[in-house]
């Protein structure tokens, strides 16, 4: 890895850009820019309950990025974070509330369940473009669209919760939830199992035969053929480990923070999780500084609207550009030939 | 002679990163001039030829042509200047007919934009009829066959009358005819006033087209003659310091070893095509012996390669390794059974561009470097050092296979695939591209496999090559067997080309 | 006939889209914006199409202003070099920021924007004047891209840049290009949602915009394929819209359908066209 130095620099120069902006858009979107800004950058830290909750919302951050940089390793595009995060809830919320006898092993099958569940439904895209050659890219945002309707319906029909003012599912009992860190934020055990998720993921891909013959599939297909690897398996297995790793994130936020699946508690995160791959440029271990740094960001713009009179665009159009920006410096670096360069 | 040079290229440097690719190279090329540009691999003459296109800038030198000076900074400028360039590696829009893409850019249009695809199309095929090429204007390109397509390439430039041409290396995938006929083009084109530049290493070659020859080596001009003033033993030495072509001493096999892989009556029919690639294919490959197949392209070698490789299906015979039955298995199971292969297409096949040299270097043979599920980092990375030193590969373990020339990759992927070898091993064009020095070690390579008492099959379109190395030879012509024989002295080298051109009978 | 009229209805501004989405495919540059497109062509349109009185003239500038932003686009994903695939979810989300954040400055609010003096659409059981200007476009793409030098030049740019730079042709005005004419087309999309709805709905346009690219891929990149596609896409959808009120099923699971459906079609698309496939 002949350009982590400067990709670490290039990525400090991005936050920096990305800092001016945010602060340009709070001057020009705001009575009160001083207090907006303040509010953004330092109210995450301001007290160890906002510090909690974003931590928290790493937590499928880092398992969403994962998932994507796993499937960009073996040249698979993983468009559906969105229903896989939201399957893994609803599966392990339903499956805890079943298995609510057995305590933390409960707990365990059924974060197992709701992984699995989301990794067979990515698998599955994976599975036909390794049988047909689909497009894996289509079939898992086709199928996670419809997903997303289908369990908003059981959600809001058979599994509803009757005695909660909220559209969820049944709780999960108390000794099933994972132990809170800095209570009362949304802080988990979850964080713990994320980061070490990141280890393993690192691990596999670069340790392992396993992992060596998904990145070599990924990067040609014609190479792993010829070298007699099983390109069949390493075809659909990222979009597969992919769909486990999104079904993680949604069920460890059931179990660590919501201990229930809330409708539509997925919305946005599954793309947040791209876009942290994206900027971590798909390595397992820049992930989690990628995540943190993005849900520095999300909580930063979810305080600010709170106490200001910001809205939530402003978080948008701050992830825009460092979309934009992420992308031409990434880019701006490997062009051989002359040309214009971006800033 | 007072006339202005076509081109006047002076002083031209070029430095990429630690290599100083061309050093104050300096050259004229008078209109209706042949010139062969020669020298070996990594000696500058494609990055000359890239110059003078515009898909590359020098860092310094000036650049004239017809005595005016030029900026070429893209093939967009020297598209302008009537440069064309053919190059190596096609430039085809897949899909496209011939006529689409020979007259790209400069179609026959009605009312400004509109496509007139007849007119196009007969324009073309004037072209083709003017120049006696074998295609037709409204043939797909993703049919024909690679000779085909090179003369596609050509005619692209011959309709848009570029002034200058520059043409690198056309003839390697082109038949004895075409060869003479191309040639001849070229010279009444000379005759006509135009320009051009011949990359080239055949000898033969450059003496029987050029008016000129320069010679480059390691990015210096170090001799521009006139080719009728030059034997080929004396360009031979100005280009590699010594007079012999291919220069390894002939080998015998010391006795005839046991069949190792034997193909029997083995067909291969393309589900549209009436005419089967591949007919009664039948021979053995014995232990200790290099079996030599020589043909011209699109008579079944590369068809004949996918064969034995496992990526071609056979839809009659049968195939046996060690008395074992193979017929009909994939790649991976003939890796499983000992397969070693070096494949013709080293870039996109038999090496992963993305990968770094020591991911190179295991993949076929994981099991030897595995603790369990985990790779034993430590056996990987003493393994590639050990491929690199013994090989001369001209790069670090850790650095990433794009950065290798065309001579290090090969060196690297036979590194590996003479570990794997057990009993048989199949190299197709092994030397295509390479210079002298890469092939010898080629060759030598191959003699200490058969030393091993490996069957050593070796696929090439250079019949010099095979001559050279191999101890039997199998001429393959239009997907059959048109011979197979010992590599004795006197062989005819002029009735083995009949042979691949299917003008002999079968001869053993 | 209920299910097809509305049917007909629906395709329109999802065909209008898909042509700008050929346009990219076909230089060979992928265009996610589609949906950025889609909500900057309808803001834009509806707004100014009030403050002017007129439809047309609301598109007109709509268009002019949805492409000079594409065009900014296509400058970052080529001259730039950046990766079309991130560059595309950035505008999505910058257009999507960008367009509420006006509407809260100018008409003081974020959510649905109903316009007093917006005209009325005219139209017949459903049927209005965007459905002839997406099969009028369908068929304005289908000359251009067989008949013109341009579309030849698209194509080939699309299927070998390298050749069409090597021989003089600028590879980056056929994706730029691209860019523009999808800025255009999809912007007339957006309106064509808008104005149905007689106000600005922020995400009426959602998902419309992947629908889009689902619709070119499962085209096989030929106008008058993109066609057949929408038309099967629209009628699920509305098939599901009309099901609704027929059976009991419930609402989710229809909303469902369009998209269970198209990964249907375009499984079983692939599946035959593999068969015609020769061997290896």
């Amino acid at each position: 890895m002949n350009s982590g130095y400067s990709r670490a620099k290039g990525a400090f120069i991005v936050i920096l850009i990305a800092m001016a902006i945010i602060a340009a858009l709070c001057f020009v979107l705001s009575e009160t820019p001083v207090k907006a800004l303040s509010l953004f950058f330092i109210g995450p830290f301001s007290s160890l309950y906002s510090l909690g909750n974003m931590l928290a919302s790493s937590t499928v951050l880092i398992l969403g990025g994962l998932g994507v940089s796993i499937a960009m390793k073996g040249s698979s595009f993983n468009l559906g974070g969105e229903g896989q995060i939201y399957l893994g809830g609803f599966v392990a919320a339903v499956s805890g509330v079943a298995l609510q006898d057995l305590g933390m092993l409960g707990t365990l099958i059924a974060i197992a369940a709701g992984s699995l569940a989301s990794g067979a439904i990515a698998g599955f895209s994976g599975w036909c473009r390794m049988k047909w050659k689909t497009s894996e890219m289509i079939s898992s945002f086709l199928l996670s669209s419809a997903l997303v309707m289908v369990i908003n319906y059981l959600i809001t029909g058979p599994f509803l919760d009757p005695g909660s003012n909220l559209l969820t599912t049944q709780k999960v009992p108390q000794a099933m939830r994972l132990s809170k860190i800095l209570p009362p934020s949304g802080l988990s055990t979850a964080i713990l199992i994320a980061i070490a998720s990141a280890a393993v993921i690192q691990a596999y891909l670069y340790r392992t035969k396993g992992g060596y013959s998904l990145r070599i599939t990924g990067m040609s297909y014609r190479y792993a053929v010829y070298s007699g690897l099983n390109t069949r398996v390493y075809t659909w297995l990222p979009m597969f480990l992919s769909g486990t790793l999104y079904g993680m994130g949604g069920a460890l936020s059931v179990f660590g923070t919501y201990y229930a699946c809330v409708r539509d508690f997925q919305s946005g995160l599954g793309w947040n999780g791209f876009a942290v791959a994206l900027i971590a440029g798909s390595n397992p271990v820049l992930v989690i500084p990628a995540a943190l740094f993005f849900a520095w960001i999300q909580s930063g713009a979810r305080i600010a609207m709170q106490g200001s009179d910001l809205t939530s665009q402003v978080a948008s159009i701050a992830q825009a550009v460092i979309f934009f920006l992420i992308t031409c410096e990434a880019f701006g670096r490997t062009r051989k030939k002359g040309g214009v360069s971006c800033k | 002679m007072n006339e202005i040079p076509a081109i006047q290229l002076e002083g031209i440097s070029k430095r990429y990163n630690d290599v100083q690719a061309l050093d104050d190279v300096s050259l004229d090329v008078r209109r209706g001039e042949i010139i062969c540009l020669a020298g070996e691999n990594g000696a500058g003459k494609t990055t000359l030829m890239k110059i003078l296109y515009g898909m590359e800038q020098p860092d310094s030198g000036t650049i004239r042509i017809d005595g005016k000076e030029v900026s070429l900074r893209s093939p967009l400028d020297s598209a302008a200047l009537g440069i064309g360039m053919v190059h190596q590696h096609f430039m085809l829009v897949g899909g496209f007919t011939v006529a689409q893409n020979a007259a790209l850019g400069i179609e026959k249009k009605r009312f400004g934009s509109i496509l007139d695809t007849k007119a196009t199309e007969d324009f073309v095929q004037k072209k083709i009829d003017e120049f006696g090429l074998s295609l037709k204007a409204t043939d797909c390109v993703d049919s024909l066959t690679v000779g085909q397509r090179q003369q596609a390439e050509i005619l692209r430039l011959l309709c848009r009358n570029d002034r200058i041409m520059i043409l690198d290396e056309p003839t390697s995938v082109l038949t004895e005819e075409e060869v003479s006929r191309l040639f001849s083009h070229l010279k009444a084109m000379a005759g006509e006033g135009e320009t051009i530049v011949l990359i080239t290493h055949k000898l033969d070659e450059i003496k029987r087209i050029s008016d000129r020859v320069a010679i480059l080596t390691k990015g210096r001009m170090t001799a521009i003659r006139r080719t009728s003033d030059v034997t080929e033993d004396e360009i031979s030495k100005l280009m590699f310091g010594s007079s012999v072509k291919l220069g390894i001493p002939r080998q015998r096999a010391s006795e005839e070893g046991k069949t190792v892989l034997s193909l029997h009556n083995v067909c291969v029919k393309k589900q549209s095509q009436e005419k089967p690639l591949l007919c009664h294919v039948s021979f053995d490959a014995r232990a200790g012996e290099i079996l030599g197949f020589a043909g011209v392209s699109g008579n079944g070698l590369g068809v004949l390669e996918g064969v034995l490789g496992g990526f071609i299906r056979t839809s009659e015979g049968t195939i046996t390794l060690r008395g074992q039955d193979i017929t009909g298995l994939p790649t991976r199971e003939l890796r499983k059974n000992g397969l070693s292969y070096v494949p013709a297409d080293r870039i996109a096949m038999g090496s992963c561009a993305k990968a770094t040299v020591s991911e190179n270097l295991i993949a076929p043979m994981l099991g030897r470097f595995s603790l369990g599920p985990f790779l034993d980092r430590r056996r990987i990375r003493e393994f590639s050092e050990d491929r690199i030193s013994k090989f001369g590969i001209k790069a670090s373990p850790d650095e990433t296979a794009s950065s290798l020339s065309g001579g290090n990759i090969q060196k690297m992927i036979l590194s590996r695939e003479t570990v794997l070898a057990e009993d048989c091993i199949v190299l197709s064009q092994p030397t295509w591209g390479l210079d002298r020095e890469s092939s010898q070690f080629v060759y030598l390579q191959m003699q200490e496999l058969r030393k091993r008492k490996i069957a050593v099959i070796l696929i090439s379109y250079s019949l010099d090559e095979i001559l050279a190395v191999a101890d039997r030879i199998v001429i393959i012509s239009k997907g059959r067997i048109a011979g197979i024989m010992d590599n004795k002295e006197g062989l005819s080298r002029e009735k083995l080309g009949r042979m691949m051109l299917g003008k002999e009978d079968r001869d053993e | 006939m209920q299910v097809i009229l509305s049917a007909l209805s629906t395709m329109a501004p999802l065909l209008l889209a898909a042509l700008g989405g050929l346009f990219s495919a076909l230089s060979g540059t992928l265009n996610i914006a589609l949906e950025g497109m889609l909500t900057i062509g309808a803001f834009s349109s509806i707004a100014f199409a009030s403050a002017t009185g007129s439809l047309a003239l609301g598109i007109l500038i709509g268009m002019i202003i949805t492409t000079a932003l594409s065009a900014l686009l296509g400058l970052f994903t080529i001259r730039f070099k950046a990766n079309p695939f991130i560059a595309g979810l950035a505008a999505n989300l910058l257009a999507g920021g960008v367009c509420t954040v006006t509407s809260g400055k100018i008409y003081a609010t974020e959510g649905v924007v109903n316009f007093a003096s917006l005209p009325k659409l005219a139209s017949w059981h459903g049927l209005d004047l965007f459905l002839p200007i997406a099969l009028a476009g369908t068929l304005i793409c289908a000359f251009v891209i067989r008949r013109t030098s341009y579309g030849l030049h698209l194509r080939a740019c699309g299927r070998n840049q390298e050749a069409i730079s090597s021989l003089g042709l600028r590879a980056d005005f056929y994706n730029l290009t691209s860019f523009l004419i999808s800025g255009a087309f999809c912007s007339v999309a957006g309106a064509a949602i808008m104005f149905r709805l007689g106000a600005y709905v922020p995400n009426a346009s959602s998902g419309k915009g992947w629908i889009a690219l689902v619709i070119v891929y499962l085209g096989n990149m030929r106008p008058l394929g993109l066609l057949a596609a929408a038309l099967v896409f629209a009628l699920a959808d509305s098939f599901s819209n009309f099901a609704q009120g027929f059976w009991n099923v419930p609402a989710d699971f229809i909303l469902a359908i369009p998209y269970v459906f198209t990964l249907a079609a375009m499984i079983i698309f692939s599946i035959f066209s593999r068969k015609r496939k020769s061997f290896m």
